[in-house]
């Protein structure tokens, strides 16, 4: 216990420091992409006074360091500047449009673990036989495709031609719930509205399933090929020995020892939906923080961009330390690296 | 049916049948156990051993291309008309098996403790936790493991390779199976190790009163260990008799030329003899049973 305490504190450390490196580098790209924000945002029709001031509010007369050292003062106090797009604090957009990516990825996640790991240790426990055929085909077909062409063949197939989900949006737009965490699911729930949470999962199943389907092959297939693997030790004809049912052995002795070396690409892979969040939130017009970055980075809204990042940075570094956390308690060898050494 | 032997196997066959055509590895074999009988099978590598062991186990019948004819009967019940449900049902109840490599062998994911539950349910379904740990504590004193809440609390990496031999003794005899199968128990281990978890392993058949085939390259521990022998060659049985006999007279070419190379040895495993004599396939002799 004591020892997943420690390592989650060094992980948290090493986040920290990755971070800073994150800010760095985005702050520097962020001022690279031509325009002048300021003029971006007062519009065609300001007047050359009108900029200048701007210019000198947001500091972008002084050097890039002093830039820098005021975006960290600022950082440090949790004020992460105006946004130049929405004229609210970014803290204040980011607190809004994260929740909504955060439902997305982690119904995708979801989808991803519960139905990518079944499959493959279904065709792992067939191998040879047609229902290791038939998931093998099923899903080289989800990962030969990337997530927005399944989010478009989705939505034509079942919101289009068979209307049995809607097109877009987060929930019915006849029920308003007041936000609290903002994550629909649960808002509704507080809001005590059964009819909102079951169209909020409507609206939300579609394009989780898009983005998880080549997520969901990926984990099927990695699953696949290393409980075959996990078939050939002398562990499974221990087992075989000892007269346990076929069944049991995949679920129990096959199953566990096959996760621990695909855990950590799928854990990978989950951190990689929120990249793949990004167009599939715009086909289906999800008011998420991928959505929102698209439109900052046109509009070179610089403190946003910076937020953005930084937030989406953070999340996917928070969700590896979660992973690892989960590798460690599936293998026990790592669980006990520490302590034996 | 009271006195049939645990073991009794007549004219055993086997061929695979793969794309390039059929082979045949056994070429009819008999083999009995008695109640409490430990029997030696000594062999060159390829010679059929652990499929004569896969074939009791009933593993074998499984798997694809494999032609097995002939009688095998356990405790005097037919295997040939059994279900593949009801040989599975005799696996680690009546049957067990240890392996030649018990680190490999036990689940790298899970606690000896957990390990030894699941063995204990196949005997007994509705082994609660506490049961099965005080059961387990007991017969791994048996095999002298003094620290059984730490062993019972680790996982097979965490322990020494002769720990886990124990443990796999322990774990094949929990259920009082009526017949063990050793397949080269140990080979992986260096030999001190080796010979002491053997040892053990004979002392609790003994006790325990477990007939025993004991599957072994090396000649000297089938000396140690074995009531009688069985010689195979390339899938037939070429000499058997009780081991003192077996030792003192070996009469069959094949045997012979075994005896002959193992002074030759370092290790004692089974040599390998570079000329092959027509002799070797000779008719199998039987030496006369030992009186009692
Ligand atoms: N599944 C299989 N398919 C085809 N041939 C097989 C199969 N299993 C075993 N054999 C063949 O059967 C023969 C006997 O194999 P077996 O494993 O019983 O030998 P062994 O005496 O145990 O040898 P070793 O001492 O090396 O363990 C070998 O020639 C092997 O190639
Ligand atoms: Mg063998």
């Amino acid at each position: 216990m004591k020892s997943i305490v420690s390592a989650v504190a060094k992980r948290l450390a090493t986040t920290a420091i990755v971070l800073f490196g994150v800010s760095i580098l985005i702050f520097l790209i962020a001022r690279i992409i031509p325009g002048d924000p300021a003029r971006i945002a007062l519009g065609p029709r300001a007047t050359v006074e009108q900029v200048e001031r701007m210019r000198e509010t947001l500091h972008l007369n002084d050097s890039i360091f002093v830039q820098y050292g005021y975006f960290v003062g600022d950082f440090l106090r949790g004020d992460l500047g105006i946004s130049l797009y929405t004229n609210r604090p970014v803290m204040t957009d980011i607190a809004q449009f994260l929740p909504a990516t955060l439902e997305l990825v982690l119904l995708a996640g979801f989808f991803m673990v519960s139905i990518g790991l079944p499959l493959g240790a279904i065709a792992a426990r067939y191998r040879g036989g047609w229902a290791d055929h038939t998931i093998r085909i099923i899903t080289l077909l989800t990962v030969s495709a990337p997530a927005f062409v399944w989010a478009v063949i989705l939505v034509l197939l079942f919101s289009y031609y068979t209307p049995l989900f809607p097109i877009a949006g987060r929930i019915h737009e006849t029920i308003s719930i007041a936000p609290v965490t903002r994550f629909m699911l649960i808002d509704t729930l507080i809001a005590g509205r059964l009819d909102g949470f079951l169209s909020a999962l409507h609206h939300l199943i579609l394009p989780a399933f898009a983005l998880s389907l080549s997520g969901i092959g990926q984990a099927a297939r990695l699953t696949r090929s290393n409980m075959v693997e996990v078939y050939t030790q002398p562990y499974i004809e221990m087992a075989q020995s000892y007269g346990f049912s076929e069944r049991r052995i995949a679920s129990k002795f096959a199953f566990k020892p096959s996760l621990i070396p695909s855990l950590t690409i799928i854990g990978l892979d989950f951190a990689a939906l929120l990249g793949n969040a990004f167009l599939v939130e715009n086909i289906f017009a999800w008011p998420g923080i991928s959505r929102y970055g698209v439109g900052v980075i046109l509009q070179k809204d610089l403190n946003a961009i910076v937020g953005t990042v930084m937030i989406i940075s953070a999340t996917f570094l928070i969700a590896n330390i979660v992973v690892d956390l989960l590798v460690a308690v599936i293998n026990p060898r790592i669980r006990y690296a520490e302590q034996s050494d | 049916m009271r006195d049939a032997p645990t073991l009794s196997i007549s004219d055993l066959t086997l061929s695979f049948r793969n794309w390039s055509g059929v082979s045949q590895v056994l070429h009819g074999i008999d083999l009995d156990i008695h109640k409490g009988e430990r029997v030696g099978l000594v062999g060159e590598s390829g010679s059929g051993k652990s499929v004569i062991a896969r074939i009791i186990l009933g593993t074998l019948h499984d798997v694809k291309g494999a032609q097995i004819g002939g009688d095998v009967r356990l405790g005097g019940r037919d295997m040939a008309g059994m279900s593949k449900s009801e040989r599975g049902e005799l696996r680690g109840t009546e049957l067990s098996m240890i392996f030649q490599d018990p680190t490999t062998a036990l689940n790298p994911v899970y606690t000896i403790g957990m390990q030894f539950l699941e063995v204990l349910r196949r005997g007994d379904s509705g082994m609660s936790a506490e049961d099965g740990k005080v059961r387990s504590a007991e017969i791994l004193g048996e095999v002298s493991i003094t620290d059984v809440d730490r062993v019972l609390e680790s996982y097979p990496f965490q322990l020494s390779g002769g720990m886990n031999q124990r443990v796999m003794i322990a774990m094949a005899l929990v259920n009082e199976p009526q017949l063990l199968l050793a397949d080269e128990p140990g080979t992986a281990l260096d030999v001190t190790v080796q010979a002491q978890t053997l040892e053990l392993m004979r002392n609790l058949v003994e006790q325990h009163g477990t007939s025993v085939l004991f599957i072994s390259h090396n000649l000297g521990v089938v000396r140690e260990f074995a009531d009688r022998i069985y010689v195979i060659y390339k899938g037939r049985i070429v000499e058997r008799g009780p081991t003192a006999s077996i030792f003192a007279d070996p009469r069959h070419p094949y045997t012979k030329a075994l005896m002959a190379a193992i002074p030759r040895l370092t290790g004692g495993g089974v040599p390998d003899i570079a000329e092959e004599s027509e002799s070797f396939f000779d008719p199998m002799i039987t030496h006369g049973e030992a009186p009692e």
